[in-house]
Order: structure tokens, then C-alpha cells, then sequence
């Protein structure tokens, strides 16, 4: 065994050239386009129950088109990263699913994606069919470079009717202030106030999200993405961490909020039970809980935009959350004219009408006429309305940066919650991000 | 393929009544060629050296996974050197390992042993308790994940145990739930390693201590434990590597909080490849995590006298 085997210098060599083969193998986007699949279109989505809308509509697709539709799909909350380690392969999407932002924009750099722009100069529908600030979203340096599909995901407040009734609460808070006092009546009640999937760490970003719209407005956030770091150190921003903390401190969250995750049914279980009187989420709060009680959804789900906070310099119309999904076109693939077609299915009013019959909301300038034919029209009527009358829809702080900045993120919001961190801690976590 | 077995020692002669195959050994004159070694180099080659080099390159670069990696020389090793979380990572492993060891090794050691008594009941226990075997670590780690709930698992019932169940919100509780779930699935692996290795145990030993009026107690720190030595050394060498390479169960359970409190070194690389898109960094961990490794290795190998692999049957 300790001897030295005579065949090394051999091994050396061949392990050299593997790994030459192995790196080059790495850098092929040059290339990427000659070993593309023939006649195919591969259309990549982030993989949930909304897969049945999109395979019924590639069906369709390929019903006429001679480059037939290929949909792929990745499960959930890997779905960015594998998308990230397939992109630059010839096993790349030609088209696929994103959240615009900086979702794409490491792509936009890497000169992967193609601008749409004679697409959209061929058929302008592509872009004016929609609506502008949601458009907007995936438009990178003045460039579009998404179509919006599936719909709009605004964050807002809900609550359990029955729950705030027995803590003789009528109404939804409109103010922050009313926001706090609804939290001692909810633990006076014996209620956690608000439940919080604090395991997942994107559910907490929520409130900082919001808190910083309200206080500050959306030129904050805008700013320290365009790579101005020293808004943190704002009054503003001091100010929004100390309502934050505020509302931790008041026990809003319970105590284990840590322990609790959304992606597990954690905390819409304890909305849905009658546990907790709030929980501010994403509009797929209602279809998730409808999933496992829609007697509580038809009956005791409420829901409200986020308070308004007084003084602060943000519009209480302003809306957070995840504004679209978008559709990007790779530039190397062989297919551009058929994705073009595929593309102008996202208009479509049976798109629109089979996306609306799941719950989803496409933000077509033609939505308004299909609200009476959702599946709930009280709750597609309410949440298109604040899309409509929103000054600013803020994309979520996770998507708005690059995807490498997620982590930093996640921690800094999760742990100023835990209060690991104190504001200056969050600060600079905050300022280590870069574009 | 036939031609080139080479040629077969004669069949040991049965010998019923030693209760033991005589050893073939001495009959073996040619041992096998290299060639054998063949399809398991090529195997060792190519999923392991080969990334390994690869590792290795690669932590001299920069490397989002989009577009060519860049040479950056030592930046990603001077960063790693001032990095307060990768030795956090670092420690948090040992400690991981350390608690691994010492609550598996007692536990398994036990069940083994008294697995590996002749009663009918003890089989089909047993078997039972090898289930945990059979499922997958993510499987486990979701099922834990959901029955530690604070809200709807065992803590909400438990509540003068486990207060209100923030059970992944402290370091410390956070820690003693993967140590938990680690214990509850790899108890059964090492439990059946022992359970082969006391039935092996000569019973003319337990025979002698009888007669000689040692209790059931000194039999077993006297003949079993030392008689399981080896069984020892190789099923706390596989729990060390298998501690230095947990990562499912931590990404499911904890995510590697709260904060950076379960962060281990596994984990972090992970996190700094696949979810920073910073494939270099990635790769600065993983090797530091081989060279880790490899260290552990070797001193347990040395100090434990493995590697001269003597018998504890000698004499017999």
C-alpha cells in the first residue's frame, strides 16, 4: 500500500486533461446555439399548482406550431438556482420564467437574454397589452426583457374575522398606530397578534419592506439598489427599524415565530385555526389556505391593504410584493419566431380568463373584464384595484437584488427580528450588498 | 472475462466440527493482478480525483456559473482567512461530530449488543428498529421538522418541556435537534455493526468468565467492549466523516440558523456556491473541508492503531 504505484505520472496526466475537458466544458456559451434541440422550444416555469394553465396553453400552441413546445418545470424553491447553473449550457431554456428585477439582470450582464425590442416593434401589443409599472419591472437599463405571465402577487394584511371579533376588534387596522393597539387587544385575547413563518426569513422581509415604503417612500430602497449605501444610515431608516422592533417587542409575532415557517403550512395553519388574528403575506395566501379550508377562506378570511403610517413619506397606496412573473427569451436560441408566438399567448383573453379561474391575476390592460368570471371576484377585484391605484409597486428586496444578495438579506431581517442584531448590525449587512 | 480469473485456490475442505472454514490464505499463492484494481480506479478517478483537481482549480477563481471563470489567484483564500463565520463553521462541525460520537456511540453499543442475543423477540425488534434505515434524509428531516412544530407538533403538547417550542430560535436547542434526528437515524446503521460484531464474540469466552464468577456487568466491559474494538474504531471513523459531510439535515432543519448558529462547514459551502453564486468561495470551503477531513482521518487511524488492523482474536 505504501509504495509509491509506478503508474502516477500516468493518473497526473489523465486527471489534467480532465479537468482542461471539465473547464471547458464550463465556458460553451459561445457555442451554445449549435447543439440546441431541433424543433423544440423549452419553456422553463417555476413548477406549482399553476402548471395546469401553462400546459393547456403549450398544448394549444403546438397544435399549430410546427416547433413544438417543450414545458419544463422545477419544483419550488430551488427553482433560481438551477436556473442560474443551467444558464450559460446548451441545456439552457429558451424561454423561462422569472420575477424580472435582479432576477435577470446577472443574465442581462452575461449577455444571455435577448432584448425584446423588435419583438415588441413587430407586434406592440407585447408591451402596451400590459400594465406599465408592472411592464416596467423587467425592463433592465431601459431595455425589456420580459413579457408578464401568471399575475400580479401583491402583499397584504389578512386576518381571521372571527379572531378579531372575539378581541373586539371591528375592522382591519388603516393606521400603524391602530396596528399596535389591535396587537394588545389580540394578546389580551390570548391570540398570538400575528403569525409569522420566521423560518423562512422571506416572510419577515415583508414587514421590513413595507415599513420602509411607508416611512420613507420608494426612493429609499431605490436608492441603495442603485448602489447609494448610505441611505441605511438615514433617519428614515433608523426610524423604520425602531418600528419594527416596537412591534417585535410588543410580542406582535408571539414568541417562537422562529420555529414557525409558511412553506410548511406552519403559519397560515395559524391564521386559518384561530390562533393568530394577522398574517401579512403574499395574495397566494388565499389559495394556499383555500387548499386545505376553504370553509374558512368562503367564511372568515379578511384581508386589507397595509397600514398607512402617520407622518411617514411613502403613499399608503404603495404596494409591495411580487409585482409579476415574467417570460424571458434567451439570445441563443434557435427559435425566435416561434417564441415571439408563444410570447403573444400572454395577452390572449383565454389566457387571462384560464389564469383568473386559478386564482391568479394577470395584469393585462383586459383584466378589468374578466374580474366577474374569477374564481373569488370580490378578492380579484380588491387586489386589482390596489395594483391599479398603487403610486409605486415595490418589487420584494429579495428579487430586486441579485439572487447572490438572497442570503444576506434573509439573515439581516431574521436576525434583527431575533434580535441577534441591533440597527446597526442590520445597517451594515444592509451596506455589504452590492449591485 | 472468464480467462483472465486467475487460478482458484482448491476449496477449503469443510471442516463442520471446528465450527470455523479453515484459512485459505497460505493456499493463495498468486494474489490478483492489478488489472483488478481497474474498475475501481477508473471509479476513484473519475468521481474523485478528478473533481477534486477541479475543486482545487476552481478555488483560484472567480465563478458565478454564468460566463468563463477568472483567475484571481489567492483572493478567495485571503478572504476564507479573515472569514469569522467560516471558522464558526469550522468549530460548529467538530462540535457536531464530537456529540455525534458521544451520543450514538453509548446507544448503539448497547442496542447492538443486546441485538445480538439469540431470543426470537430481539430479531423482530430489531428489524424494527432498523426502519429508520430505510428512509432518506430529507424524508426524515421534513418528518422531524414537522413534528417539532411549535404549534401543532409534539412541543405544543409538551409544553413544561419544551416552554413555547422556539426550539430552532436558540443555538443551543437548535443544535440538540440535529444532533437528535442525527442520532435517530444513524443509531440504527452503527447498532447493526455491533450487532455483527458481538455475534462474532467467541462464546468459549463468556464460558470461561462464568466459570471464573464474573457477572453478566464484567462480562461486558471485560470480554464484549474490548472484543468490539476494531467494530469501534470503524464505526466512529464513519461517523466523523459522516459528521463532516451533514448537510441535508441541516439545510432542512434549521437552514443553518438561527443566523449563522448551525452554519457547519458543509453547509456554508453550499450556501456560498449554490446560493451566493460564488463557485470559488465554494470550492475554498470544500477544500479546506478535505484537508479537514483527511487530518481527522489519518490521526484517528494513527492513534487508534487501525491501520495495523491486529486481531482481537488472537489466541483463540
Amino acid at each position: 500500500m505504501n509504495k509509491p504505484s509506478p503508474r502516477t505520472p500516468v493518473l497526473a496526466a489523465a486527471s489534467m486533461l480532465a479537468i482542461g475537458l471539465t473547464l471547458a466544458g464550463c465556458g460553451g456559451g459561445d457555442s451554445a446555439a449549435s447543439d440546441r434541440p431541433e424543433n423544440e422550444l423549452h419553456v422553463l416555469v417555476y413548477g406549482d399548482a399553476s402548471n395546469d394553465v401553462e400546459t393547456a396553453m403549450v398544448e394549444k400552441f403546438n397544435e399549430t406550431s410546427d416547433v413544438k413546445v417543450v414545458l419544463d418545470t422545477i419544483p419550488g424553491a430551488e427553482y433560481q438556482q438551477k436556473l442560474q447553473t443551467v444558464m450559460s449550457t446548451d441545456a439552457a431554456p429558451d424561454i423561462f420564467f422569472n420575477w424580472g428585477g435582479g432576477s435577470i439582470s446577472d443574465f442581462v450582464d452575461a449577455d444571455l437574454l435577448m432584448p425584446l425590442d423588435d419583438f415588441i416593434e413587430e407586434d406592440p401589443q407585447l408591451k402596451d397589452a400590459f400594465l406599465p409599472s408592472v411592464f416596467d419591472v423587467a425592463t433592465v437599463d431601459g431595455t425589456p426583457y420580459g413579457v408578464p405571465m401568471r399575475g400580479t402577487q401583491p402583499v397584504m394584511l389578512f386576518h381571521n374575522k372571527e379572531v378579531l371579533a372575539e378581541a373586539g376588534i371591528d375592522e382591519a387596522p388603516a393606521t400603524w398606530d391602530e396596528l399596535l393597539e389591535d396587537v394588545d387587544k389580540l394578546k389580551a385575547a390570548g391570540k398570538t397578534p400575528i403569525a409569522l413563518g420566521g423560518g423562512d426569513e422571506w416572510p419577515t422581509q415583508m414587514w421590513f419592506s413595507y415599513v420602509y415604503d411607508r416611512v420613507a417612500g420608494p426612493e429609499l430602497f431605490q436608492s441603495a439598489i442603485d448602489g447609494e449605501t448610505d441611505v441605511w444610515e438615514s433617519d428614515e431608516s433608523k426610524e423604520s427599524l425602531g418600528m419594527l422592533r416596537e412591534l417585535v417587542d410588543a410580542g406582535a409575532f408571539g414568541t417562537n415565530f422562529q420555529s414557525v415557517k409558511f412553506t410548511d403550512g406552519g403559519s397560515p395553519a395559524l391564521l386559518a385555526g384561530g390562533q393568530a388574528g394577522f398574517e401579512l403575506m403574499g395574495s397566494w395566501e388565499y389559495s394556499t389556505i383555500q387548499d386545505t379550508n376553504p370553509d374558512f377562506v368562503a367564511n372568515s378570511l379578511g384581508w386589507s391593504a397595509f397600514p398607512a403610517i402617520e407622518g411617514g413619506k411613502g403613499d399608503a397606496a404603495n404596494l409591495v410584493g411580487n409585482t409579476n412573473n415574467y417570460y424571458s427569451v434567451l439570445k441563443d436560441t434557435k427559435y425566435p419566431d416561434a417564441a415571439r408566438d408563444f410570447l403573444k399567448l400572454m395577452y390572449s383573453d383565454e389566457f387571462v380568463q384560464e389564469q383568473m379561474s386559478i386564482g391568479n391575476l394577470p395584469t393585462t390592460t383586459s383584466t378589468e373584464q374578466f374580474l366577474d368570471q374569477a374564481a373569488d371576484p370580490d378578492y380579484a377585484r380588491f387586489q386589482f384595484g390596489l395594483v391599479q391605484d398603487a403610486p409605486n409597486f415595490q418589487l420584494s428586496w429579495d428579487q430586486a437584488y441579485p439572487p447572490a444578495a438572497t442570503p444576506t438579506i434573509h439573515s439581516a431581517v431574521a436576525d434583527f427580528f431575533a434580535g441577534s442584531i441591533d440597527e446597526d448590525g442590520f445597517i451594515a449587512a444592509m451596506q455589504s450588498l452590492k449591485k | 472475462m472468464t480467462t483472465l480469473l486467475p487460478p482458484r485456490p482448491p476449496a477449503a475442505p469443510d471442516n463442520p466440527a471446528k465450527g470455523r472454514p479453515v484459512r485459505a490464505g497460505r493456499a493463495r499463492l498468486n494474489r490478483p493482478g492489478l488489472a483488478w484494481t481497474l474498475p475501481a480506479t477508473i471509479f476513484f478517478l473519475l468521481f474523485a480525483v478528478v473533481p477534486l483537481i477541479a475543486v482545487v482549480v476552481l478555488s483560484f477563481m472567480t465563478w458565478t456559473g454564468l460566463g468563463d471563470p477568472k483567475f484571481v489567484g489567492l483572493e478567495n483564500w485571503q478572504t476564507l482567512a479573515g472569514d469569522s463565520v467560516m471558522l464558526k463553521s469550522l468549530w460548529l462541525s467538530v462540535l457536531f461530530i464530537v456529540l455525534g460520537v458521544a451520543t450514538q456511540t453509548p446507544v448503539s453499543i448497547l442496542l447492538g449488543v443486546w441485538a445480538s442475543g439469540p431470543q426470537r423477540n430481539r430479531a423482530v425488534l430489531s428489524a424494527i428498529f432498523f426502519l429508520p434505515l430505510l428512509l432518506s434524509s430529507a424524508a426524515i428531516s421534513v418528518l422531524w421538522r414537522a413534528l417539532l412544530d411549535p404549534n401543532f407538533g409534539v412541543p405544543a403538547q409538551l409544553k413544561w418541556l419544551f416552554g413555547d417550542g422556539n426550539l430552532f430560535g436558540h443555538q443551543s436547542t437548535a443544535i440538540g435537534v440535529i444532533i437528535f434526528v442525527g442520532m435517530w437515524q444513524f443509531t440504527p446503521f452503527h447498532t447493526l455493526i455491533y450487532q455483527g460484531a458481538a455475534k462474532s464474540v467467541p462464546p468459549v469466552l463468556y464460558q470461561a468468565a462464568e466459570i471464573d464468577g464474573a457477572g453478566r456487568a464484567r462480562q461486558f466491559f471485560s470480554i464484549t467492549l474490548p472484543q468490539l474494538r476494531n467494530s469501534i474504531i470503524t464505526s466512529v471513523i464513519l461517523m466523523v466523516v459522516g459528521g463532516l459531510t451533514t448537510f441535508e439535515t441541516v439545510l432542512i432543519l434549521t437552514n443553518g440558523g438561527p443566523g449563522t448558529d448551525t452554519t457547519i462547514t458543509a453547509f456554508y459551502m453550499y450556501e456560498e456556491a449554490f446560493r451566493r453564486y460564488n463557485f470559488g468561495m465554494g470550492s475554498a470551503i470544500a477544500l479546506v473541508l478535505v484537508i479537514v477531513a483527511t487530518a481527522i482521518s489519518l490521526i484517528m487511524v494513527k492513534a487508534s492503531g487501525y491501520d495495523k488492523m491486529r486481531s482481537t482474536m488472537e489466541g483463540l
